[in-house]
């Protein structure tokens, strides 16, 4: 990636390091952890528009607004357990705004030899499989990223997930990030690691929501490793506040024979940007980063994807389907390199875009990377809007306005939820379809 | 039961015309057919009368039931009873024929003051249509239309017609891109669902499915007007001579004749 010379910003990001250290002192690695984020933090600007990764979103509200750490947990919490899968009653983790909730979670669905818990907890205990995992992937693949760096600065807690050899974890797991408005201009910095030994295989389901209205800063950083042979289904489902801003990465690697299984439902924050690093460790793989993206009113989405093809024999597929109503304004590029010997590289990339209103907009930007010679790459992205004739067809069987436009608007978005295993998640997907379509169709009467 | 008066209608985009004073009356347990060359004016005519929003009416009127629907919505006309087979049915993936007729069917039920059926009535309801298009009980649990063949379309058009149950049909092109199979089932379906209570219209090219159909009235439009009304013979006289002996300056003579 170029870099650009760029004058330092000063935020208030920055000045929060100052408190980073009340953090340390619990677990001599985490401190280590820390001390390398805030380094990064110290030594690498914060993203301005000048840089040709973030010149179509705005990042001020962010430099300029304060926030604050989130302080440990001892408000009252409102119930939420209409969020809970059924799948994973007993294969739960909870966070609150950032904090571990032990009370709300609980894992015994899982086999005895899957390590999984708070990533707090484990360091206290000095457990070796986190200090062999834990930022391992994230540093590699986001070295030069500021915002990856102050997670790590400020990681407090998240999820650890170990799947020993051979091990099939056949119970979804539920990674549940619950944000709620105790407190107004924090920020939480989640940190989540999947590690997937050999010939393993597990599902994991990242949920962020936002139970309130408020302001709030999301930093999750995603760590996921699938050794060979392994397979990983991560779905990520980003419901947080719409006064949010929500900034994540992802950072996957993906070794032989191994398959990585990845979607990403965006319906919530103000402004979240989604980075998706994808890096293949070895020959004859396959992964898969397929997006939706349902946003309205002034809402900003932002998807920039990094799949790398670094080996031969490599199937990869890249559905991102954005549906955009109101102000919203949606942005994707998604990157796929195909290194010099990466060679018999299938690779797939589609960014469809559903735009509903005259004022919403949309850049998208395929990119494609190619050194090598033999290779299959279709890439492309298409703006449409719903077609009169669809309407007409659906009306004419007496469908009002709503059931066509909801049925039409399911249906464009159903190819990108369709293969998430888990049955529940898909059905509250497409009852957040359904509401997405309801209260766009609110929001014309309205005016 | 449909009156269509003097009936003028424009491309709403454009303003380019295309019917010019449509005279046509239909009446209870009759079959029509409209036929003419391309671009006559006959798809437009169904896609008017079912309520398109791409084309404006200019003159005239369309009465249903004594009522104008000018200013009905598409959906509204359907819960009137009004039908259109689309000649060019749209896919919706992910959406079961099956779901999307029941909320078809429950919506029109609620709005003509009928029961509505629970999905299990309805399952078994739908069901029993089918035979009438010889298709196979998983055909209600495909998505609309997606990945369906040409033939699978128009037969899931009628499928649909019978599951509705409309007083007025109107079918455009119904028997184009069929074989003759295919062209059988569907021409018998049609006539086991047209009865002394509701009227079909179809619109068509040819004059082959007509030897399965025994329409009542024949009309024939030419450049958005009805150049001629018959009976079944003229459209064995269309078969033989084409359209060419009634575009001639003939034609506005013959405007307005009534069957």
């Amino acid at each position: 990636m170029a870099k650009v010379k760029q004058k330092k910003e000063r935020t208030f990001l920055q000045d929060l390091l100052n408190f980073q250290g009340s953090l340390n002192g619990k677990s001599q690695f985490l401190d280590k952890v820390r001390l390398k984020g805030a380094e990064g933090v110290r030594n690498t600007p914060f993203p301005t528009k000048k840089l040709e990764d973030w010149k179509y979103i705005s990042l001020r509200d962010l430099y300029r607004d304060s926030y604050e750490l989130a302080s440990e947990l001892d408000v009252e919490v409102p119930d939420f357990s209409e969020h809970y899968l059924p799948e994973s009653e007993q294969s739960r983790l909870v966070f609150i705004n950032g904090s571990y909730s032990e009370a709300h979670s609980t894992t015994e669905a899982l086999p005895d030899d899957v390590t999984i818990g708070n990533i707090a907890q484990l360091a206290a205990e000095d457990n070796e499989l986190l200090k062999e995992h834990l930022n391992t992937y994230a540093q590699n693949n986001f070295e030069d990223d500021v915002f990856t760096a102050f997670n790590s600065a400020f990681l407090k807690d998240g999820a650890f997930i170990h799947v020993p050899e051979g091990k099939t974890v056949d119970t979804p797991i539920h990674l549940l990030n619950i944000q709620t408005d105790a407190e107004e201009h924090y920020f939480a910095t989640p940190r989540t690691v999947i590690a997937a030994e050999q010939d393993s295989e597990v599902t994991v389901i990242e949920d962020h929501i936002g139970l309130a209205d408020n302001k709030y800063f999301n930093l999750p950083v995603v760590e996921v490793n699938l050794e060979e042979g392994a397979h990983v289904k991560h779905t990520k489902i980003q419901r947080d506040s719409r006064k949010a801003i929500h900034i994540a990465r992802t950072a996957a690697f993906v070794a032989k024979h191994a398959d990585y299984e990845s979607y990403t439902i965006t319906r919530g924050a103000k402004l979240s940007r989604n980075e998706p690093r994808i890096s293949q460790r070895d020959e004859e793989v396959e992964f898969t980063v397929d997006g939706l993206v349902l946003i309205d009113g002034d809402q900003v989405s932002d998807t920039h994807s990094v799949m790398d093809h670094r080996f031969s024999h490599a199937e990869s597929h890249q559905l991102h389907k954005c549906v955009i109503n109101g102000k919203a304004h949606s942005v994707f590029n998604g990157k796929i390199f195909v290194q010099r010997d990466a060679q018999k590289i299938d690779s797939f990339q589609e960014n469809r875009n559903l735009l509903l209103s005259r004022k919403g907009l949309v850049n998208t930007k395929p990119q494609l990377e190619i050194f090598a010679d033999d290779v299959v790459c279709t890439h492309g992205a298409t703006v449409g809007q719903l077609e009169q004739d669809e309407l007409f067809y659906l009306k004419s069987r007496g469908l009002n306005e709503q059931q066509a436009r909801e049925l039409l608007i399911y249906a464009f978005a159903l190819e990108t939820i369709e293969n998430i295993s888990v049955d529940s998640v898909q059905e509250l997907l497409a009852e957040e379809v359904r509401n997405f379509t309801k209260r766009q169709l609110d929001s014309e009467l309205a005016v | 039961m449909l009156e269509i008066k003097d009936l003028h209608v424009c491309v709403e985009e454009d303003g380019t015309e295309i019917l010019k004073g449509v005279n046509l009356t239909i009446n209870e347990g009759e079959v029509h057919a409209i036929m003419g060359p391309n671009g006559s004016g006959k798809s437009t005519l169904s896609k008017v009368v079912a309520g398109h929003e791409a084309y404006e009416v200019t003159q005239g009127d369309i009465l249903f039931e004594g009522e104008s629907i000018l200013e009905l919505e598409a959906d509204e006309r359907a819960h009137l009873g009004l039908f259109l087979a689309f000649q060019y049915p749209v896919e919706v993936p992910g959406v079961t024929n099956k779901n999307l007729l029941r909320q078809a069917y429950n919506t029109i039920a609620q709005e003509q003051g009928r029961e509505e059926l629970d999905p299990l009535q309805f399952e078994d309801y739908a069901k029993e249509k089918l035979d009438l298009i010889k298709m196979k009980p998983e055909f209600i649990e495909r998505s609309v239309n997606a990945g369906f063949s040409g033939g699978e379309k128009k037969r899931n058009e009628i499928f649909q017609m019978a599951v509705l149950d409309p007083k007025i049909s109107f079918l455009d092109e119904t028997d184009s891109g069929l074989d003759i199979d295919a062209l059988k089932t569907v021409a018998n379906g049609i006539n086991q669902i047209a009865d002394d209570d509701n009227a079909v219209v179809m619109v068509t090219h040819y004059q082959r499915i007509l030897d399965y159909i025994t329409p009542d009235h024949v009309h024939v439009m030419i450049d958005g007007e009805i150049a001629k009304s018959g009976d079944k013979d003229l459209a064995i006289k269309l078969e033989e001579q084409g359209y060419d002996w009634l575009i001639e300056p003939a034609t506005a003579s013959v405007n307005g004749e009534q069957q």
